[in-house]
């Protein structure tokens, strides 16, 4: 039982990270129709900057703040610059241009950072080795407490922006229907770019947790978040911002648990593998993932 | 504005010129250049191949995959066991490699008949990062060897063909391996080739242009899909069996044996043009030419760009191919070929034939003309 909670805990943590990312991921597929693959690498060069910042003598909660007007800036900026127009020429293109963007960050950050000894990240939690409590057996970390609070705290907030502000209804009219809603009067492009916006600020956020957790940065921080990250928008369904956060807690749980329970078969090497072959099992069933909306199809 | 009819002598020519063009290239290009060149050109054909069979799932049928490293790691891994522990002649494995990797992609194919879009690419990267874990764990060490990877996989000797002449040391590997590449990219286009003229190549596009129109066009979804998908798969592992027997290594990290593999793939066959049968060709030339050329760039110190990145500790290489990649995307959003095809158009206008020349065009009339009285043949459009 001891163990139970203890899989369960990290899992919801770990889970909290890639729910946030996920997130981002919805809400730029929500806006534009587009996986961007370079969420990540996004993330990651706000890591960077929240790092740079606090290198400065900022404070770190101050940083964070900075890093993710950074994220903010860094995603609408390029909606705005690179993305719409080539989206206007071709679908694939976007692809092209995301991966491109993917390589260039990553690029960019092993040439501005990449020859410094390994950046130690400070975690916004305690994180001495003492710094836990004994909840059912099982440690819970500070550390790891603080990431969760602070991912469900935003992303309630995020769902308040969405269900009760008035850029909230902008933001789900864009995603139904451009046309018309550039008919009624709301300013699509602002509106996608800040979409892309929040996705690279909340990108932001969580390449920061999550480079706490892992202490050393580097230009493959994301990589692996990444993939979870696209695991858990696919299995809560690429529309469903609900459905990214449950689906982003349940890969995190599952893993954990997967790699707990069968450390012979499965363990730490194995888990990413297990947990997308389990989700490619439920994708079967269920094709646009467990919350996303059906698409109709007509001739 | 040039108009030339097509199956017309002026056209024959410009094929033919066209024929002798890459003719001269290929045989100028292992006789007169230096042999790390000619490995360069040698890596563009392992790029091509891949490039091709991605193109036949996305280009043509509409079935985002970013699976095919993990088909390109079969070939590879195919040829690297048989080579090793059963002592294959070399030559062999291709065939082998093909079979082994049209089975598993059958096998993939399988999501792809109920996922669509975003969650089929989801499932294929699935795939994509399944493979490298799978060669590294350690309950199937014993086939692969684990994270060690195979070493030391190549001709013994390199075999003596005849045109070729006697070849050796590494020079003369690095020609046969061109040559041998070469087979192959031509092999592959070929079937390409073959399958998009084909009916089967129709019945990809109707499944890539309206899935449900097609089908109710007496398309078979599952036979069609299952099949080109097992196909591409094959065609890939070729690739992955070239780039095995030219570098003699396959390990689990790899070149494009891991997910950056796909993702190359997809950046070759978009840049030179998807669903065009010379996209991935001229994609494969330009992605290793912006390989090489930018990582020259970056060792540089001098120039604009030495003094642009002269302050960073890394080589820009890859930064500033992501900005040409950018650029390309801007300038020519349907790819290279497509740019090439509307730029052409402004110079040369083939004209389609109307109706089939010469003697098979005229027993094919006369047996149309028979089964086929109420419809006009195919193709009758006039020249505008």
């Amino acid at each position: 039982m001891e163990r139970f909670f203890q899989y369960l805990f990290d899992g919801l943590s770990l889970g909290s990270i890639y729910a946030l990312l996920a997130l981002g991921l919805v809400v730029v597929f929500r806006g534009t129709g587009h996986l961007n693959f370079a969420q990540g690498e996004m993330a990651m060069i706000c890591t960077f900057v929240v790092w740079q910042f606090n290198d400065w003598g900022v404070p770190l909660v101050l940083s964070i703040i900075l890093g993710m007007i950074v994220g903010f800036a860094l995603g609408a900026g390029v909606e705005a610059t690179i993305i719409r127009g080539v989206a206007k020429k071709s679908q694939a293109g976007v692809f092209v241009v995301s991966i491109a963007l993917f390589l260039g960050l990553n690029s960019l950050a092993a040439m501005i950072w990449g020859s410094l000894p390994p950046e130690q990240l400070p975690g916004l939690f305690p994180d001495e080795p003492d710094d836990f409590q004994r909840i059912f057996g099982a440690v819970w970390r500070y550390e790891y407490i603080g990431v969760l609070a602070v991912a469900l705290v935003l992303m309630g907030l995020l769902f308040l922006l969405f269900a009760k502000t008035k850029f909230g209804l902008a933001m789900r009219a864009v995603a139904s229907n451009p046309e018309s809603a550039r008919l009624a009067g709301i300013p699509t492009g602002i509106v996608l770019a800040s979409s892309w916006g929040i996705a690279g600020a909340m990108g932001a956020l969580s390449g920061t947790l999550w480079g706490g957790i892992v202490g050393e940065l580097n230009a493959g921080l994301m990589f692996t978040v990444f993939i979870y990250a696209s695991a858990a928008a696919t299995l809560g369904g690429f529309d469903s911002p609900g459905g990214a956060v449950i689906a982003g807690l349940t890969i995190g749980v599952g893993e954990q648990f997967l790699a707990g329970y069968f450390p012979g078969w499965i363990g730490q090497e194995m888990k990413l593998s297990a947990a997308l072959l389990t989700i490619f099992v439920v994708l079967l069933v269920k094709p646009s993932g467990l919350f996303g909306s059906t698409k109709v199809e007509r001739v | 504005m040039l108009r030339i009819d097509e199956g017309s002598t002026r056209h024959w020519l410009l094929r033919l010129l066209g024929f002798a063009v890459i003719t001269f290239i290929v045989v100028w290009v292992p006789t007169q250049m230096s042999s790390s060149r000619i490995g360069q050109f040698t890596d563009a054909f392992i790029l091509m191949i891949a490039a091709m069979s991605l193109n036949l799932v996305l280009g043509f049928t509409g079935q985002i995959s970013i699976g095919h490293s993990a088909f390109f790691g079969i070939g590879g891994y195919t040829a690297a066991i048989l080579i090793k522990d059963h002592g294959w002649s070399p030559g062999y494995t291709f065939y082998a490699a093909a079979v082994v990797a049209f089975v598993v992609g059958c096998v993939v194919a399988l999501p792809a008949l109920r996922i669509r879009g975003i969650y089929l690419a989801l499932v294929t990267l699935a795939v994509a990062v399944l493979f490298p874990t799978l060669v590294r764990w350690k309950k199937l060490a014993w086939l692969t060897d684990g994270s060690m990877g195979m070493d030391s996989v190549r001709y013994e000797d390199v075999p003596v063909w005849p045109i070729l002449g006697e070849l050796k040391g590494r020079e003369g590997r690095a020609v046969f391996m061109f040559w041998l590449g070469l087979i192959v990219v031509v092999a592959t286009y070929l079937v390409c080739r073959g399958i998009v003229k084909s009916r089967f190549g129709r019945a990809l596009v109707a499944i890539r242009d309206n899935e449900t129109a097609a089908a109710v066009m007496g398309v078979n979804l599952t036979t069609t899909k299952v099949l080109v998908f097992g196909v591409s798969a094959a065609l890939c592992a070729l690739g992955g069996v070239l780039s095995t027997l030219k570098s003699g290594v396959i390990t689990p990290d790899g070149q494009y044996v891991t997910l950056l593999g796909s993702i190359v793939f997809l950046l070759v066959m978009i840049v030179g043009g998807a669903g065009t049968l010379w996209g991935p060709i001229i994609g494969g030339l330009v992605y290793v030419w912006l390989d090489n050329t930018t990582r020259d760039i970056g060792t540089s110190d001098s120039g604009i760009l030495g003094t642009l990145f002269g302050w960073a500790d890394q080589s820009p290489a890859t930064l500033i191919l992501g900005v040409v990649l950018v650029i390309i995307m801007f300038a020519a959003p349907y790819g290279l070929v497509g740019l090439a095809k509307r730029l052409s158009r402004k110079v040369v206008v083939i004209i389609p034939k109307p109706t089939p020349y010469g003697l098979f065009g005229a027993i094919r009339r006369a047996l149309e003309k028979l089964f086929r009285s109420r419809s006009q043949p195919a193709g009758t459009s006039t020249p505008s």
